[in-house]
């Protein structure tokens, strides 16, 4: 059985040693305009670097770029289009993070590409698959305040969608194999699934052979896990830090995608231990008809500070290892 | 109803009470006192003298500006839970994590069982009201939100976190009373954010302030509201203090639904914004309240802690809102 591990998008960009928190130093001078822009992206070139070396030492087999360049999931990718404005804080579901909300005010266009650099930048730094990380087209939608070009989230989402087909394609020409598509607002809407499987089905359409992976969390995937399943998408990221019921729904109806099991807490310092992580496995792994099954973190790490965000992914490498090797 | 419990406890108080969520800004002097206490540059004595000279700055500025209800303006405070988790037994300073750009907090972890220390804001509560012929309300964050804020190592899940914090707080609860406290105002603005929790969030609260006797508050704000109302009104509380400048939603209208049963505090000035409100339209957004709601119900305040603006921001803020508040008093009488 492969069980391969992998991050689940963001990692934190600075940490609490000195040396570990150049990145914030670089924002902050960028901000009084003491460093040019030149200047901060070779400090955040250097950060991804790290990050990427991180994941790798702690035994993570896909990488992702810890989405360093990112102020938020959603104002990163709309400040790349024309026809959005970036407007004021709110709370990104139920953390206590805050992203920038984008204002559509006519049709949105992309100007450039938005990811496909950064990718390109982590696979030249990386020796392990890297995994680029999107905001879907429905999460987007959600999350904007629509002034004008659009009837409805509805067809903004579509909009999103025709503007995240090129990257995938772009993606998928630069060599991702794997591209993770994040849609945690549709747990709270699954009225929507049909908006949300239109939408993936624009995105995608010209992915060549790069498979998607769609990532679900900050809440309970289990009422919608059934319909998951029928989605355009080549394998599914489920968080399970909020389902107590997922395991046995999983073990009961199987799954016909590969799977990515988030069974580490990224939102919470306490570690996982075999007690609590091999049930899980012992339920669902029987039930995957197809693979590879990943073993990932509940969601992005940059919830944790930096030592542990490293700490948890050493111990979903050493459950895995321990799983594996039968050691109970 | 709960004007009957404030004149029960003594508190006269005029027509749509006017009153702050909690902080303040800090002073420019003491600010600089804070930084260089961070370089060991100060002592501790030094640097509460100049947090005690901001509070009576504060005081005096609401009685000038004529509020109802006063705060200390927490000079005191950092962070609204990292306050309370030093100074309690079971937690740990954390890391660095992201709030969002460029800003970081050091996010608590319980580490062992809470405890209270004794009291925590007692003795800030008593110097301060002994500045003052008005009442000043006891500021504590609430245990659903001190929970949410802070990583969790110990306790087996987070309603064990929350109601294990809200039997130590009610002791601080318990202690403000004792001092004299009249009205207490528990934080919980992150009471919204996770639904299906609400019902140990009010739990919690329940274990916090039953049958004590004082006129108590709750302040929410960034909430998705809706998705909670009616049951947050099962919160034990008599006030409930809610964002309402700020609001993509217009709350007041699902209220028009579901009736509110509590007195509201109206969060009127949006304490994010640089720009000062004209008292026509503060208002307008008291009016919105007051059209739902009985005016007898109805508190008037901004809609978060000031901490954020400038100390002229701030009492311009104030100073519109209060009237904006005169000229209703005379306008609904």
């Amino acid at each position: 059985m492969d069980l391969i591990l992998s991050s689940a998008g963001s990692y934190p960009r600075i940490g609490d040693a000195p040396d570990l928190q150049r990145h914030r130093r670089a924002y902050a001078q960028r901000e009084r305009g003491e460093i040019s822009a030149g200047e901060f992206t070779k400090v955040e070139n250097e950060v991804v670097a790290g990050v990427i070396r991180e994941q790798i030492e702690a035994g993570m087999e896909v990488v992702t770029d810890g989405l360093v360049r990112w102020y938020d999931p959603y104002s990163h990718f709309c400040r790349g289009l024309e026809g959005a404005t970036i407007d004021g804080l709110l709370r990104l579901f139920d953390t206590n993070v805050y992203f920038r909300q984008p204002v559509v005010k006519g049709p949105i266009r992309r100007k450039a590409a938005i990811i496909v650099p950064e990718y390109e930048f982590a696979r030249s730094v990386s020796t392990r698959p890297v995994k680029p990380v999107l905001t879907g087209p429905y999460t987007l939608s959600r999350g904007s305040i629509l002034e004008g070009g659009y009837r409805s989230t509805h067809e903004l989402a579509l909009a999103y969608a025709e503007v995240l087909a090129g990257e995938v394609r772009e993606l998928s020409r630069a060599g991702a194999e794997l591209i993770q598509i994040d849609e945690p607002a549709i747990i709270g809407h699954p009225e929507d699934l049909n908006v949300l499987e239109a939408a993936l089905a624009a995105a995608g359409r010209e992915r060549g052979a790069a498979r998607l992976l769609l990532h679900l969390s900050f809440g309970d995937v289990a009422p919608l896990y059934r319909d998951l399943q029928a989605l355009p998408v080549d394998a599914l990221g489920l968080d399970f830090t909020y389902s107590p019921k997922l395991p046995a729904l999983i073990a009961d109806l199987g799954s016909a995608k590969p799977l990515a099991l988030g069974l580490i807490d990224a939102r919470n310092t306490k570690l996982e231990t075999k007690e609590s992580v091999f049930p899980v496995l012992d339920a669902v792994l029987p039930a995957l008809k197809t693979g590879p099954t990943y073993l990932t973190p509940s969601c992005g790490l940059e919830f944790l500070p930096r030592a542990r965000a490293r700490l948890k992914l050493e111990t979903l490498k050493r459950l895995r290892d321990g799983y594996l090797g039968g050691h109970r | 109803m709960s004007r009957q419990k404030l004149k029960r406890l003594g508190v006269e108080l005029p027509l749509l009470p006017t009153s702050t969520v909690g902080s303040f800004p800090k002073t420019p002097e003491l600010a600089e006192a804070r930084a260089k206490y961070a370089r060991k540059q100060i002592t501790r004595a030094e640097l509460e003298a100049l947090e005690k000279k901001a509070t009576e700055f504060w005081i005096r500025a609401q009685e000038e500006i004529g509020l109802d209800v006063l705060v200390d303006g927490e000079q005191y405070r950092g962070d609204m839970v990292a306050y309370f988790a030093e100074l309690m037994g079971g937690f740990q300073t954390g890391g660095l994590v992201r709030s969002y750009g460029n800003r970081y907090y050091h996010k608590p972890v319980v580490v062992g069982e809470v405890k209270w220390p004794g009291p925590m804001t007692v003795e800030w509560w008593r110097w301060t009201q002994s500045l003052t012929r008005k009442p000043v309300k006891g500021m504590l964050t609430g245990p659903y939100t001190v929970m949410d804020w802070s990583f969790n190592d110990y306790y087996r899940d987070r309603r064990s976190a929350c109601l294990a914090l809200a039997r130590q707080l009610r002791k601080e609860v318990e202690a403000l009373i004792e001092a004299g406290a009249k009205i207490i105002q528990i934080d919980e603005p992150a009471i919204s954010v996770r639904q299906e929790e609400l019902p140990f969030a009010i739990e919690a609260l329940h274990l916090t302030v039953d049958g004590l006797p004082a006129y108590f508050i709750t302040h929410a704000c960034y909430g998705a509201f809706e998705t909670i109302y009616p049951d947050m009104l099962d919160l034990p509380v008599d006030n409930l203090d809610l964002a309402i400048s700020n609001s993509a939603l217009d709350l007041l209208k699902i209220f028009e639904k579901d009736p509110f049963t509590k007195d509201l505090s109206l969060g009127v000035l949006d304490v994010h914004s640089h720009s000062i409100e004209t008292p026509a339209e503060i208002k307008a957004r008291v009016m919105r309240g007051v059209r739902v709601l009985p005016p007898e119900r109805v508190w008037v305040d901004p809609d978060c802690g000031l901490k954020t603006r400038t100390v002229e921001e701030s009492r311009g803020k104030l100073a519109a809102m209060l009237t904006a508040v005169r000229e209703l008093r005379t306008e609904l009488a």
